[in-house]
C-alpha cells in the first residue's frame, strides 16, 4: 500500500511538468504576445504608440527572451508560489486572483455537496422503486434538468427573481461587501447569495448523477450477493445500504477528478450571466487578451484539481475495493 | 418421521405489463426431518422459483397465486408457519429465512460480496439470527469455518472471496449457510460451477454436515449423477408441474413418467455399448446430401488428383522445411518420424482417388512440445518483478482425420489456451504446430505470418461454449452464418444463399427462420447456428470447446447426436474439449487428459476407462458422480485438497521444479506422464 501510494504521488511529477509545458505552449499559440494586442487596442483608439515605450515593456516582462527561457521563468516561479505578473491588471496575478480562487472554490465545492445531497436519494429512490410513477416523474424532470443549458436557468431565475421577489440575485455577496474585508456580515451575505448559483450549476449534474446512479443501482441490485444478503435474512434496507449501493460508489469515487475542473470550466457561463466574482470570466479575458502568466495560473490551477482529484479518488477507491487493494499481489 | 416442510399445491405467478406466466403450477411435495429430496428439472422448470417461494425471496415480478408452504421448525416443536401466507420482508419472514431455512446457490463468487470479507459476511448471518456480541459471532464464525474444512481459519476470516479458490469459496458460502444451524437447507445446484473434483469433495461435505447437523436438504440439480449419489427422494419438475415423485430408487429403476425416462437416457454414461445412441427428447435428423457434400467431395477430389501430380515435391519442400523451422530439434524429428509421411507415401501407393473426404486415419492436425506462458506481474518495493506461469506446457497431440480426440480437463487447466494456440488466436513461446491444409501436406502454423495463416485459418473452425454470448445479438442468422464465408472470400452471393440454406438443413433449423435475430433462439438452436457457422467453410478440423456445458441434458443429448451424426456423414475431425468424462467418453476415439498445463495421459476411450494409470486420471474418475444406484460414489476414495497439483502427486508421476516427466508410452497409443529412466521419450 505504501508503495502504491508513494509511486502514485512520483507520478503526480511528471505529469504536472507535461502539463505546465503544454499549457505555456497553448498559451503562446496564438500569434503575437500581450503587447501586440495592447498596441492593437492602443491603435484602435487612434493613440500613437512610442515603440520605445513597447521595446521598454517587452523587455521589462522578459518577453523579448526566447520561449524555453520564459518557460524557466515561469515555471520556477510556479515552484516558489509566485504566479507571475498580470499585464493587463498591472499587478502580481496572486493579487489579481485573490479572494476569487476563494469564492469559486466555495461555490464549486457547495455544488457538488448540493449535486451529491440531492442525487444520492433521489437517484436510490429512483432505482429501488423502477418504473414507479415517482421514477418516471424524476425522470422526467432529471432529463429537463439535462436539456436545460445552464446560463438559460440563469436567466430565467434573474428574471422571475426580480419581478417576483423584486431582489437581484445575481453576484456572491450584497454590493457593499464587494471591495470589503472579511467578516462574519459578508459571510452571511455570500452564503445568502450562494444557493442561486449553486442551484442553477447544480441542476444537470445533479440530473446526470442521478441517472448514473440509477443505471449502476439498477446493475447491482440484479447481482446474485444481494439475493444471498436477502437469504439471509437481512432487512430489505440494510441489504441494500450494505451491498449493492456500496458496490455502486466505485464509479463516483473514480469521478471525483474529473468532476472537479469539470465543474470550475462549466461555471463560466453561469459565472458570467450572473456577474459572480469566480474565476471563470477572468480566465476567459485573460486568455483573450493573451495575458499569459494569469491564464497560465489558471489553467495550471485546474490541471492541479485534476490531477489532485485523480489521486484522491485512487486512494479512495483503493481504500473503499479490496479488490483494488488486494488483487496485485494475490493473482499469483 | 414428521415432515419439515410440505408443499400443497402451490402456484407461483409471474406478472409483466402483458400477461401473467404460470412458473409454477399446483406444486406439491413433502421434505421429511433429515432427508434430502432433489428438485430435478432443465432449466425454465421452475425449479428455482420454487426454492424461491420457499426462502420468500421470489423476485418482484413473481407472487404466489394460491397453495401452501408449511413449515415446522423442529427448533420449535408444535409450531408451523406456511410460508406461503408470509409477507417476504415482515420480521418472522426474515427470522426464518437464513436462521431456519438456509440457501447455498451456485456461483460461489457472484453470490459473495467481493468487497467484504469472509468473516464479515459469516458474522453478520451470526448476529442477524443469534443474540450474541462480536466476539462470539466471530468464534461461531470460526467454528464453522472449521467445519467445512477451511485449512486456517483464524486468517480465512480476513480474506475476501476473490482470494480464495472456486471450492474454498462454496465451503464459505456453504459455512455462511449453516452457521446459525438451519433446521432445512436449500442448495440451488450448489455444484453446477465447479470442477468434478471439487464437486465430489462438495457433495461429500454436505452430506457430512447434514449428519452432523441434523437437516434437512432440498437439493435443485439437474444432474441425474448428483442425484442418484445425494437424493433419498426426488422430484421431477417439468414446464411448472411436477411430473413424477417418489424415492430416488424406485424412480432410477423404473421411471413411470415418459420424461423422467427421457431424461435417464439422455444422460451419458461409462457403459454404453459402442454405437449406442443418447435420447433426447427431440431428435434432430440432419439431411446431408445437398451442396455442402457434393462440393465438397468434388473439391477434395480435385485436391487429391492434383496432390498426386506433386506428390513428390511436396515431400521433399517439407523435409526442408522441417528442418529449417525445427533447427535443433531435428534430432527428435528423425527418431519420430513423421506419422504424415507415412500416410501421404500410403496414399501415394493407392493409384485411384479417394471419394471419401481424404484419406481416413491421415494426422490432420500434429501438437508438439507446444508451451505457452504468461508474464503475472507482482509489484514489489522497487519496479515490477515478473513472473511467467506456464499456461500450456510440453503438450504433444495428434488429430487424424475423421477423428474425434477428446480433450479433458478441470477450469484453468490451459486446455483453452492450447485451443487457442492451435487456431493461432494467440502465438506459442515454444513448439510446433502441423497442420494438413488444402494442398494435403503438412504445414507449420507456427511463425507463419497473418497473410500466410488466412488459408488455414478457414480450415480450423470454432464452436464456442456460450451459444448465448458467441453470436451477435445484431446479426440475422443468415448473415451470423455466412459471415465466414463473406470474411475469406467464398463463393458467389448465390452459393453462399444456398450454403447457408442447407446448412441449416443440415442443423435441423427451419430454413424459414433465416432472417431472425438469435435472441428468438433456445440455448440449443443457437448452438447449432453456431456449428453451421463453423461448417459453411467445409473446414478440415472443427474445435469444439465445452460445447454442451451451457445446456440442458437432453439438449446436449441431441447436440451430441447432431455432432456424432455430422461427423460420419461428412468426414469431420474433431478436437472435442470439455470437463465432462461422460460426454468425452461418448464422443471421443481418443482422450488426452490434461492438468496443470500438461497432457498427463492420453489413451484411446476404452483403455482410458478400464486402466486409467495416472494419479490425476484415476482422482477425475473417481469423482465423477454416476446417473446409476449401481456405482454409486465411493467418498472414501475422494481426497481433500487439490489433486491438481503436479507437485503433490506421488512419485514416478511428480512433476516439480526438480523433476520433469515427459510421456511415456504403456501399451499400444497409451501414454502417460512419468519418471521412467528405462523408457525413452515418445512422442505423442
Amino acid at each position: 500500500m505504501l508503495t502504491f501510494l508513494a509511486k502514485r504521488l512520483l507520478v503526480m511529477i511528471p505529469t504536472l511538468f507535461m502539463i505546465s509545458v503544454l499549457v505555456f505552449i497553448v498559451i503562446q499559440l496564438p500569434p503575437g504576445d500581450f503587447l501586440t494586442t495592447y498596441m492593437n487596442e492602443l491603435k484602435a483608439q487612434g493613440e500613437a504608440v512610442d515603440p520605445a515605450k513597447i521595446a521598454f515593456l517587452r523587455a521589462q516582462y522578459g518577453l523579448d527572451e526566447p520561449l524555453y527561457m520564459q518557460y524557466v521563468h515561469w515555471a520556477w516561479g510556479l515552484l516558489h508560489g509566485n504566479l507571475g505578473f498580470s499585464f493587463e491588471y498591472n499587478m502580481p496575478v496572486t493579487d489579481v486572483v485573490g479572494d476569487r480562487l476563494w469564492l469559486s472554490m466555495v461555490l464549486n465545492f457547495s455544488t457538488i455537496l448540493f449535486i451529491y445531497l440531492v442525487s444520492f436519494p433521489i437517484g436510490i429512490y429512483s432505482a429501488t422503486r423502477q418504473y414507479s410513477w415517482g421514477d418516471y416523474g424524476i425522470t422526467l424532470l432529471g432529463f429537463l434538468g439535462l436539456a436545460m443549458p445552464n446560463f438559460l436557468f440563469a436567466l430565467v431565475l434573474l428574471y422571475y427573481a426580480n419581478v417576483v421577489f423584486g431582489t437581484s440575485i445575481g453576484g456572491l455577496m450584497d454590493p457593499e461587501f464587494i471591495n470589503a474585508g472579511w467578516s462574519l456580515p459578508k459571510i452571511m451575505s455570500v452564503i445568502e447569495h450562494l444557493w442561486a448559483p449553486v442551484l442553477v450549476i447544480g441542476t444537470s449534474g445533479t440530473a446526470s448523477m442521478i441517472r448514473r446512479l440509477r443505471a449502476n443501482l439498477l446493475d447491482e441490485l440484479g447481482k446474485q450477493y444481494v439475493v444471498t444478503a436477502r437469504a439471509k435474512g437481512l432487512s430489505p434496507m440494510k441489504v441494500l445500504f450494505k451491498y449493492p449501493l456500496r458496490m455502486s460508489l466505485n464509479p463516483f469515487i473514480a469521478d471525483i477528478g474529473n468532476i472537479l475542473p469539470q465543474v470550475v470550466s462549466g461555471s463560466v457561463l453561469v459565472s458570467v450571466v450572473m456577474s459572480l466574482p469566480t474565476t471563470g470570466p477572468m480566465l476567459l479575458s485573460a486568455l483573450q487578451s493573451q495575458d499569459m502568466y494569469l491564464a497560465g495560473s489558471f489553467l495550471m490551477f485546474l490541471a492541479l484539481l485534476t490531477v489532485v482529484g485523480m489521486f484522491v479518488s485512487d486512494l479512495l477507491l483503493a481504500w473503499l475495493d479490496p479488490r483494488i487493494r488486494l488483487q496485485g499481489s494475490i493473482s499469483e | 418421521m414428521t415432515d419439515i416442510l410440505r408443499i400443497r399445491d402451490l402456484e407461483v405467478e409471474f406478472i409483466t405489463p402483458h400477461m401473467r406466466t404460470k412458473a409454477v403450477d399446483k406444486v406439491s411435495f413433502r421434505i421429511g426431518a433429515q432427508q434430502t429430496v432433489a428438485l430435478v428439472g432443465e432449466s425454465g422448470s421452475g425449479k428455482t422459483t420454487i426454492s424461491q417461494a420457499i426462502m420468500g425471496i421470489l423476485p418482484r415480478s413473481a407472487r404466489i397465486a394460491g397453495g401452501s408452504i408449511i413449515f415446522a421448525d423442529p427448533k420449535k416443536p408444535g409450531t408451523r408457519v406456511d410460508i406461503a401466507m408470509l409477507s417476504a420482508n415482515s420480521a418472522e419472514m426474515r427470522a426464518i429465512r437464513g436462521g431456519s431455512i438456509s440457501m447455498i446457490f451456485q456461483e460461489p463468487m457472484s453470490s459473495l460480496s467481493p468487497i467484504h470479507t469472509v468473516g464479515d459476511q459469516i458474522c453478520e448471518a451470526v448476529r442477524l439470527h443469534q443474540k450474541v456480541g462480536t466476539r462470539e459471532a466471530r468464534d461461531l464464525a470460526r467454528e464453522m469455518l472449521e467445519l467445512v474444512g477451511f485449512p486456517n481459519t483464524k486468517s480465512a476470516l480476513r480474506t475476501y472471496p476473490f482470494e480464495l479458490s472456486g471450492g474454498l469459496r462454496q465451503r464459505a458460502m456453504i459455512a455462511m449457510a449453516l452457521v446459525c444451524r438451519p433446521a432445512l437447507l436449500v442448495a440451488d445446484e450448489p455444484t453446477t460451477a465447479l470442477d468434478v473434483t471439487i464437486q465430489a469433495q462438495t457433495l461429500r461435505l454436505i452430506k457430512d454436515l447434514q449428519k452432523s447437523l441434523k437437516m434437512s436438504v432440498l437439493l435443485i440439480t439437474h444432474d441425474l449423477g448428483v442425484v442418484a449419489n445425494m437424493a433419498d427422494h426426488m422430484v421431477v419438475v417439468y414446464n411448472g408441474r411436477v411430473v413424477e415423485s417418489g424415492k430416488t430408487d424406485d424412480i432410477f429403476i423404473n421411471p413411470g413418467h415418459a420424461y423422467t425416462r427421457s431424461l435417464l437416457q439422455a444422460v451419458p454414461h461409462f457403459d454404453m455399448e459402442p454405437g449406442e445412441r443418447l435420447k433426447p427428447l427431440r431428435e434432430i435428423k440432419p439431411r446431408i446430401d445437398g451442396l455442402l457434400t457434393l462440393v465438397d467431395k468434388f473439391d477434395r477430389k480435385m485436391a487429391r488428383l492434383e496432390q498426386h501430380a506433386t506428390n513428390g515435391r511436396h515431400i521433399d519442400d517439407e523435409a526442408v522445411n522441417g528442418d529449417d523451422k525445427r533447427g535443433g530439434d531435428s534430432a527428435i524429428a528423425q527418431r519420430h518420424p513423421d506419422p504424415d509421411n507415412a500416410a501421404i507415401a500410403s496414399a501415394m501407393e493407392s493409384p485411384k482417388p479417394r471419394l471419401s473426404t481424404g484419406v481416413r486415419g491421415e494426422a490432420v492436425l500434429a501438437v508438439s512440445h507446444l508451451t505457452k506462458s504468461f508474464p503475472v506481474r507482482k509489484s514489489g518495493w522497487f519496479g515490477m518483478d515478473e513472473r511467467r506461469i506456464e499456461a500450456v506446457c510440453d503438450v504433444s497431440l495428434t488429430v487424424g482425420r475423421g477423428e474425434c480426440v477428446g480433450l479433458v480437463g478441470e477450469s484453468g487447466c490451459g486446455k483453452t489456451t492450447l485451443s487457442k494456440l492451435i487456431m493461432r488466436a494467440m502465438a506459442p513461446d515454444s513448439g510446433s504446430i502441423l497442420f494438413r491444409g488444402e494442398s494435403g501436406q503438412m504445414t507449420e502454423l507456427v511463425g507463419l505470418d497473418e497473410d500466410r495463416l488466412a488459408p488455414y485459418r478457414k480450415r480450423i473452425q470454432f464452436v464456442f461454449q456460450d451459444p448465448f454470448s458467441s453470436l451477435n445479438p445484431r446479426m440475422t442468422v443468415q448473415d451470423l452464418i455466412s459471415e465466414p464465408m463473406l470474411i475469406h472470400g467464398v463463393g458467389t452471393s448465390a452459393y453462399r444463399r444456398k450454403m447457408v440454406l442447407e446448412l441449416m438443413e443440415v442443423v435441423g433449423l427451419d430454413p424459414r427462420f433465416l432472417n431472425r435475430y438469435p435472441h428468438s433462439f433456445s440455448g440449443g438452436q443457437r448452438q447449432r447456428i453456431g456449428i453451421a457457422r463453423a461448417l459453411c467453410l467445409r473446414p478440415d478440423l472443427l474445435i469444439l470447446d465445452e460445447p454442451t456445458s451451457a445446456l440442458d441434458v437432453s439438449v446436449q443429448a441431441q447436440i451430441l447426436n447432431l455432432l456424432k451424426d455430422l461427423q460420419r456423414d461428412l468426414n469431420l475431425t474433431y478436437l472435442f474439449i470439455s470437463h465432462n468424462l461422460a460426454v468425452i467418453d461418448y464422443m471421443a476415439d481418443r482422450i488426452a487428459v490434461m492438468c496443470a498445463g500438461r497432457i498427463v495421459e492420453s489413451a484411446p476411450r476404452a483403455s482410458l476407462f478400464r486402466s486409467p494409470a495416472h494419479p490425476y486420471t484415476q482422482a477425475l474418475l473417481n469423482a465423477v458422480p454416476y446417473a446409476d444406484l449401481d456405482h454409486p460414489l465411493d467418498f472414501s476414495k475422494i481426497i481433500d485438497g487439490k489433486c491438481s497439483d503436479p507437485a503433490a502427486w506421488p512419485a514416478p508421476f511428480t512433476v516439480d521444479r526438480s523433476v520433469n516427466p515427459s510421456m511415456v508410452q504403456l501399451a499400444e497409443d497409451h501414454f502417460v506422464r512419468m519418471t521412467r529412466p528405462d523408457y525413452q521419450e515418445i512422442a505423442v
